[in-house]
């Protein structure tokens, strides 16, 4: 179980980024994290997954405390962040510390054919299209059997149909092993197709708004009644999340369109 | 998709594919760069050969041949070339060890990087031929201050090129060494050292350029063997094919040094992803 206990973040600028955040993940749950950008959505991230270091609370993960990166926890960018110097294969056997090193390569090449890029083990990242890369850095994250797998907008910078594809994907991968998932994302349809529950967070400073379960049955139909209940909830809370902030924003530029101050 | 599109697409994949190259065009458009030297010395060759002009302060190539020839035969080319050579070879050594080491820490440290480089910047400032008669005074005009001076020429460019290689590896990349929980020296060997390397095999063609460029400036101030000494020989006694045939022999062991380095590096830089990729294997 992945505790988050009070976690705040000040920057040494004074900026709180993130503020009196606590939740918990459950073996096997997945829980989403949507919210405007610049909401602390990524800060939170970091800080479960041990590459920063909150200011405030804690992190624990069965009872031991996160203060840096973690073998039980894998992580997943943006972008792919393979490393160029390396095949795909390499790469997805980056993590794992196995000895023999036939037994690193029998790993990350079954791990590689899970995720359907066994024909590719040789070539190099560059040679890979976007989908494919992630789906490398999905597969590096997930050979050394993470107990918590932590995603920051993975798909954000895909077309439609790979990141819909990619979804799927990575619920096939999922159901494996389950392993805690934390998914933060600004992809509101995303984040109901993957998640058991979807935290909306407001920013200045980051805060959890509201929570709203999403236990629908899986696996999930996108154009289903039941997801678009959830679907209108979470846009109402994210709409509310916002709204502190977007009316000073409207009062700034009152006669917009009217007339043009140059 | 729409129809449209389709077409498209089937109409790229044949464009897509390599374009078979014909043994002609393979080796015609390197030729195409030998074209003007030879014909410059073909035109030469005629015009001594029909009494156009002697050919005395610009030997033609038959002369520098023979003069090639003569100095191969008496073995003194070999011992000329050698001693270059090796004058390079420890110049650049010691330039590459100094300026990789302060380069690497220079990159790696902010608080080093304050303290030094300034200083250093400065120093670069010098030409370095300025420094001859100082080397001179401090290490003697024989084989030390030659070397001091060679090691001064390689040490610039891969100091820089090894500080800025360091200095911008992609922070992403090594959060993903930290991810992976990569001990200091686990992180120079799996991430730091690849990323840097491209950068570092630059740094090392232009210092290697600039030894060779320096060991001339070295060999005449005063050498009694070398490339350079020969160049001032063939000044003295007036004998022009000396002095060509000693550029010459200049040109190809400094191309073929430079090749050395990017041959030796080729294999582990096939995963860049690089704009020129003109000879693929």
């Amino acid at each position: 179980m992945l505790n988050v206990e009070h976690i705040g973040k000040t920057y040494p600028n004074g900026v709180r980024a993130l503020e009196g955040i606590s939740f918990s993940v459950e073996p096997g749950e997945i829980v989403a994290v949507v919210g405007g950008s610049g909401c602390g959505k990524s800060t939170l991230l970091r800080a479960i997954s041990g590459l920063d270091q909150p200011s405030q609370g804690r992190v624990l993960l069965d009872g031991e405390p996160i203060i840096s990166p973690h073998e039980k926890i894998g992580i997943v960018f943006q972008e792919p962040r393979l490393l160029p110097w390396l095949t795909v294969a390499d790469n997805v056997a980056f993590g794992l510390t196995d000895r023999p090193a036939s037994r690193r390569q029998h790993r990350a090449a079954a791990a590689l054919f899970r995720v359907g890029l066994n024909e590719k083990a040789r070539m190099w990242p560059r040679e890979l299209s976007g989908g494919q890369a992630q789906r490398v850095a999905i597969a590096r994250a997930l050979v050394p059997q993470p107990e918590v797998l932590l995603l920051d907008e993975p798909f954000s910078a895909l077309d439609a149909f790979t990141r819909i594809d990619l979804q799927d994907h990575l619920l096939d991968l999922w159901n494996d092993r389950r392993p805690m998932m934390v998914l933060v994302t600004h992809d509101v349809d995303e984040a109901i197709v993957l998640a058991d529950r979807i935290m909306v967070m407001r920013s200045h400073p980051g805060r959890i708004f509201e929570e709203i379960p999403a236990d629908l049955q899986r696996p999930r139909d996108r154009h289903s009644a039941a997801f678009d209940h959830v679907k209108a909830r979470v846009l109402m809370a994210l709409d509310r999340s916002l709204a502190g902030e977007r009316v000073p924003e409207q009062l700034e530029h009152p006669g917009t369109g009217s007339a043009m101050w140059w | 998709m729409s129809l449209v599109q389709m077409s498209v697409a089937v109409e790229e994949v044949p464009a897509e594919q390599k374009r078979p190259r014909s043994a002609l065009a393979r080796y015609a458009r390197p030729a195409l760069g030998i074209v003007l030297p030879l014909t410059l010395a073909l035109g030469w060759e005629l015009a001594v050969r029909a009494g156009i002009s002697n050919g005395r302060l610009v030997p033609p190539p038959s002369r520098i041949y023979e003069e090639f020839a003569e100095l191969a035969r008496t073995g003194e080319l070999t011992r000329h070339v050698v001693a270059t050579l090796l004058r390079v070879a420890v110049g650049f050594g010691v330039g590459t060890v100094i300026g990789t080491v302060l380069g690497a820490i220079a990159g790696y440290s902010t608080l080093v990087r304050r303290l030094v480089d300034p200083s250093l910047q400065g120093l670069r400032a010098v030409p370095s031929i300025a420094w001859i008669p100082l080397f001179i005074l401090w290490l003697g005009i024989f084989e030390t201050s030659k070397v001091a001076l060679i090691a001064v020429g390689v040490f610039f460019p891969i100091y820089l090129g090894v500080m800025g290689a360091v200095m911008s590896v992609d922070r992403k990349i090594v959060e993903v060494g930290r991810a992976f929980r990569l001990s200091g020296p686990q992180m120079v060997r799996r991430i730091l050292l690849p990323a840097v390397l491209p950068a570092y095999v630059i740094a090392l063609r232009s210092g290697l350029g600039l030894g060779w460029m320096f060991v001339i400036a070295a060999e005449f101030m005063g050498a009694s063997e070398g490339l350079g000494y020969l160049l001032i020989d063939g000044q003295q006694l007036g004998k022009p094919a000396e002095i060509v045939a000693a550029i010459l022999a200049f040109a190809v062991i400094g191309k073929a040094t430079d090749w050395l380095i990017v041959g030796v590096a080729a294999p582990f830089l096939r995963w860049e992803d690089r704009f020129a990729r003109g000879t693929e294997a």
